[in-house]
């Protein structure tokens, strides 16, 4: 069993596994501790965008959207996240 | 419609079970989780609670019948739960994307420090399944057959967490003991 998981898009595997990894670490070394920090936020930038950008490429974006009320989420979409690369 | 309703103590502690958690796929106990993915994430400035939304696939080998019906083997759940490190409860709710329209699956998951032993941990899980829609006359069947599905997959996905754990624990235990083997 391999020791991470692969993004939905494989060219987002990469930026998915170093935010994965520093999230685990930031977590339980700091986040529990009551330590403020925001290390891994411009890795997950990355990740999310290159993420988002899979999603709605793959038609699961509207989907996600219409299912959050369901489940209490407070997220929206960023607002670039909807334009189209061309 | 048909409710299933489960609790379980780990014997760890709940900042490990709760890192676990996090840390939980892939394992051997799950193959059915073939992706997770963190689509939003960050924490409450006014709170300090860790929010996050992530969007899994699931797939799973299911008679063909099932499949015809449902129209494949895949399917997406989306996921939204919260941490608060002072009162020490992670909480996450879910919802099924694909299919929902025949056969609604609704999850509730808590872990706490179990009250009676505060170095163990109280996970809570319940489950709502309802069968609607073109699929409203085999509703019985269909949440039956579901439930059961819904069981097993509880089951191994404790057995998972289990497992995640001990590969925690051996790490933490490997950066405490000097390496002399390593050359």
């Amino acid at each position: 069993m391999a020791l991470c998981m692969d993004s939905i898009d494989e060219a987002c595997t990469k930026f998915k596994h170093e935010y994965d990894s520093c999230f685990n670490k930031w977590y339980s070394d700091k986040f529990l501790n009551g330590k403020e920090s925001d290390d891994c936020t411009k890795l997950f930038k990355r990740y999310q965008h290159c993420l988002l950008k899979a999603l709605d490429k793959q038609g699961l974006a509207k989907m996600i959207a219409d299912a959050r009320p369901a489940i209490g989420s407070v997220f929206t979409d960023p607002k670039d996240a909807d334009e189209k690369d061309r | 419609m048909r409710l299933f309703e489960a609790t379980h103590i780990f014997k760890h502690d709940w900042a490990t079970v709760s890192l676990a958690n996090w840390r939980k796929y892939p394992n051997d106990q799950t193959p059915h989780v073939r992706h997770v993915e963190t689509l939003h994430q960050d924490v409450d400035p006014e709170t300090g609670i860790l929010r996050t939304e992530r969007l899994i696939m699931v797939r799973q080998n299911v008679p063909t019948l099932v499949r015809r019906l449902f129209g494949g083997d895949t399917s997406y759940v989306l996921e939204y739960s919260e941490v608060d490190p002072r009162k020490q409860t992670m909480t996450m709710q879910s919802q099924n994307m694909t299919f929902s329209n025949l056969l609604s699956v609704g999850e509730y998951i808590a872990y706490t420090p179990d009250p009676e032993n505060a170095s163990h941990t109280l996970f809570t899980q319940s489950a709502q399944l309802k069968a609607s829609g073109a699929l409203c006359r085999f509703a019985n069947k269909i949440e039956d057959m579901c439930w059961n599905r819904f069981k097993d997959n509880a089951h191994v996905g404790k057995l998972g967490l289990e497992q995640v754990v001990s590969k925690i624990l051996a790490e933490r235990q490997a950066m405490i003991v000097p390496q002399t083997v390593l050359t």
